[in-house]
């Protein structure tokens, strides 16, 4: 009798659908959050200190993300690489 | 014949295989960002090609699939049988090539295996467990798995750089442009480590078979080299291609789509790859296209294109085992049926390369897969645009009467 074993599909399934979502989320919130930032530039141009800090803070946040995003991406060849994490067979 | 001969023999067309595999997948990664202008042409061949070395070396599991779990006892089947398989897969794809059918040269290979070792073996030959666990089961589901990873990836891209409709300030997706740079090199990655895996499977079972090496639990390293090699040149030589047929098929995908299709495609290849799962690249290209079509607002999926599709996808396996069990018989033969065998599929390859350079570009064939699955799902400017013609043609008509 053939018995399939399902488990490796749902992980695959899982690995694609929260692996894509990690790195779109992450990239997606850089931009967003990069845009946000240029809005507010002409408004920091003009010395508004507010504006000037909620700049610097947005931009940060953008380049975190997109580090994130990126890590995210090396993880994820690392886990297919035998050896490197351990944690999955 | 000597086995060395067949086992070299073997292992050129295996390699020959590897490249033409890169030569057509090639627009798998580097349709989209070129399409909009994320890469550049030259600079994006020259990526993948890279990328798909790369790749190549970062794990064995999917050739090892194929050399110990999907072939029962390699080291008592002559090297003839997979050297029959091997032609019958070569022969169906070029064939398929040559009418236009979608096709995967990756089910194509298997395909090919199976048939010849059924015919020459029986049904003891093969593992039908990991045939269906390995190769089928991932066949229907992996497509389908990057269609609802890119659907979600494009729903989530768009929700969240959406503007408040106050203020009239750009999205930033244009922006998107540059992550595609990223995606689109991790989509040659991944087809590096399945796709170039599939050729280390087949040499390293020949190798098993002809008694050079003792048992394919292990990829020799040279076998690994020279198929990532092989890969990655034809990678690299499939780029005129794409360099003079882009932009028709895929200029309705957006950056932000185009970068999710793209992540979701390289998870699930990789995710594969990592389990051993041999799958068809082109097929989760296709499904991560067409579902991150479906997460745009306004997306309509057109039946009739999308049976099309998924109809090449049922047939190829089935197709290339019968075309290899053919082979297996007229290798059974002996000699002479060796010699017949390798003069034939020597004979069709030169034959096709010559049609594919005299009709280089005005070929139907050079437009790519993914091209057609991009036109399963209509995007919202595209169905008013349909509707407006109709109208308009509905009122010509009235004019008339």
């Amino acid at each position: 009798m053939i018995t399939i074993d399902w488990n490796h599909l749902f992980l695959v399934a899982f690995a694609a659908l929260v692996g894509s979502a990690a790195v779109v989320i992450t990239f997606s919130l850089g931009i967003r959050l990069l845009v946000n930032a240029d809005s507010i530039k002409p408004k920091a141009a003009s010395g508004n200190p507010k504006a000037l800090r909620s700049e610097a803070v947005n931009r940060a946040g953008a380049y975190v993300m997109f580090a994130l995003s990126f890590a995210a991406v090396i993880y994820g060849v690392l886990l297919i690489i035998p050896g490197v994490i351990p944690s999955i067979k | 014949m000597d086995t060395l001969t067949i086992v070299i023999m073997v292992v050129a067309l295996a390699l020959f295989f590897d490249f033409t595999n890169g030569f057509h997948d090639t627009a798998n990664a580097m349709a989209t960002p070129i399409a909009t202008g994320a890469l550049k042409p030259r600079t994006a061949v020259a990526i993948a090609s890279v990328m798909n070395l790369i790749g190549a070396f970062l794990s064995t599991a999917v050739a090892t699939m194929i050399s110990v779990s999907m072939i029962n006892d390699a080291a008592t089947l002559k090297p003839e049988i997979i050297f029959a398989g091997l032609t019958g897969a070569i022969l169906w794809n070029l064939a398929t090539w040559f009418l236009g059918l979608p096709s995967s040269s990756s089910h194509a290979l298997f395909g090919g295996l199976i048939g010849s070792v059924l015919a020459a073996v029986g049904l003891g030959g093969v593992n039908v467990t990991a045939i269906i666990e390995k190769i089928l089961i991932p066949a229907l589901f992996a497509p389908v798995i990057a269609g609802l990873a890119a659907w979600l990836a494009t729903r989530l891209a768009y929700a969240i750089t959406a503007r408040s409709s106050e203020d009239d300030l750009s999205t930033g997706r244009s922006r998107f442009k540059v992550g595609q740079i990223f995606s689109s090199s991790l989509v040659a990655l991944s087809h590096g480590t399945n796709d170039a895996q599939k050729t280390m499977g087949v040499i390293t079972l020949v190798l098993v078979a002809g008694g050079i090496q003792k048992d394919g639990g292990h990829v020799e390293l040279w076998v690994v080299t020279a198929a990532a090699l092989a890969i990655a040149l034809g990678t690299f030589s499939g780029g005129w291609r794409i360099i003079k047929t882009m932009g028709k098929g895929l200029s309705e995908v957006k950056p932000a789509q185009g970068l999710a299709a793209e992540v979701a495609t390289a998870a699930t290849i990789l995710a594969s790859s990592k389990l051993g799962f041999a799958l068809s690249t082109t097929q989760v290209a296709s499904g991560s296209i067409i579902g991150s079509g479906l997460g745009r607002k306004g997306g309509q999926v057109r039946w009739g294109k999308a049976g099309h599709v998924v109809l090449g996808w049922i047939f190829t396996l089935p197709a290339a085992a019968i075309v290899g069990a053919i082979s297996a018989a007229l290798v059974g033969t002996g000699p002479v049926g060796i010699v017949v065998d390798a003069i034939v599929t020597v004979g069709v390859i030169v034959a096709i390369f010559q049609i594919a350079r005299r009709n280089a570009v005005t070929h139907k064939h050079v437009a790519s897969e993914l091209e057609e699955a991009s036109e399963v799902v209509l995007t919202k400017k595209q169905r008013k645009e349909a509707e407006k013609a109709a109208a308009k043609a509905a009122k010509a008509g009235k004019g008339k009467k």
